[in-house]
């Protein structure tokens, strides 16, 4: 019941395949340039989830070696279409927990690199949060998609 | 069924960004597992004159004198207390002053840095500029002011 209430919600806003190919493009090409960027320095991005001060040593280490690899895989599968509902669910669980350390780095005041985007990363502030939830809208939207033409079909 | 293919798909690309990340990076891995990586991420190869050491090894050095304590943490902090004998190079205000570069030590001699413990990052941060720097023997002491304070080994509060 609260999937197809979710599913209604979001299927006002994607039943337009253009603006989901948008998404996919948008959401799918932010997280390939992303992972990649981290992936060209995995000690930078080991370092940059450490300094978030919530994962022990080991934990940041293994997630900045196998993260990236998965939102580039992610990222591609999104714009070419493959496992497209999969990839937009991880990501956006992904997004979701970005967002919690997010915004759990800035109540207790410490200030760092948000490690987004290897060496390109900006700070952890405000505007970051509206970046990741802006995709999480669209990674959320694909996702839903799925969902709503499968009520629809019922 | 749909929700059986559903979570297989999300495993299989799981799996896929597991299998691709430990193998590419699989030198990195065996070094964890023979002792890198637990107190910072740098690669000791990379940085050789960089050396991780614990409490017991700095309070030699103190002791014996032998080396410069580098305290990497704010001006502020430093103020309310740091080892006896330190000096404060406050890594984040130099790096946005563009400060660091004007820092001038002898390559021979020994430095510790530390700052607030294994929580901290300007330590290793700094010891990688004095790296470039060409210092020949940088340790930098993890457990930090926190360790340090708590052992009740000696401190001074001036301001």
């Amino acid at each position: 019941m609260e999937r197809r209430r979710a599913s209604c919600i979001f299927g006002k806003m994607i039943r337009n395949k253009y603006i989901l190919i948008a998404f996919r493009l948008v959401v799918g090409g932010v997280f390939i340039w992303a992972g990649v960027s981290k992936i060209i320095d995995p000690l930078e991005f080991a370092q940059n989830i450490a300094n978030y001060r919530v994962f022990p040593a080991g934990i940041s280490f293994f997630v900045a070696l196998v993260l990236p690899w998965i939102e580039v895989i992610c990222g591609v599968f999104l714009i070419l279409g493959i496992f497209r509902y999969a990839s937009a669910l991880l990501l956006s669980g992904f997004l979701a927990v970005f967002l919690v350390l997010i915004t759990a780095t800035i109540i207790r005041g410490i200030d760092i690199d948000c490690g987004c985007f290897g060496s390109l990363s900006t700070k952890v502030d405000y505007k970051l949060i509206l970046e990741d939830s802006i995709l999480l809208f669209f990674s959320l939207n694909i996702y839903f998609s799925h969902k709503s033409v499968r009520v629809k079909s019922k | 069924m749909a929700l059986k293919n559903f979570l297989l798909q999300i495993a299989f690309i799981l799996f896929l960004g597991l299998i691709i990340g430990l193998g590419i990076n699989f030198s990195l891995v065996q070094k964890y597992f023979l002792g890198d990586f637990r107190f910072g991420f740098i690669s000791l190869d990379e940085y050789s004159s960089i050396m991780f050491i614990t409490l017991g090894e700095a309070e030699e050095l103190f002791l014996e004198r032998d080396a410069l304590f580098i305290d990497s943490r704010s001006k502020e902090a430093f103020q309310e207390g740091h080892i006896l004998g330190a000096v404060n190079i406050p890594f984040e205000e130099y790096k946005k002053e563009k400060a660091l570069d004007l820092i001038f030590l002898p390559p021979e001699g020994t430095v510790v840095i530390y700052c607030d413990g294994s929580e901290c990052n300007s330590s290793v941060e700094l010891a990688k500029v004095f790296h470039k720097k060409g210092l020949l023997d940088i340790r930098i002491f993890f457990g930090g002011w926190i360790e340090w304070k708590g052992e009740g080994l000696p401190v001074s509060l001036e301001k």
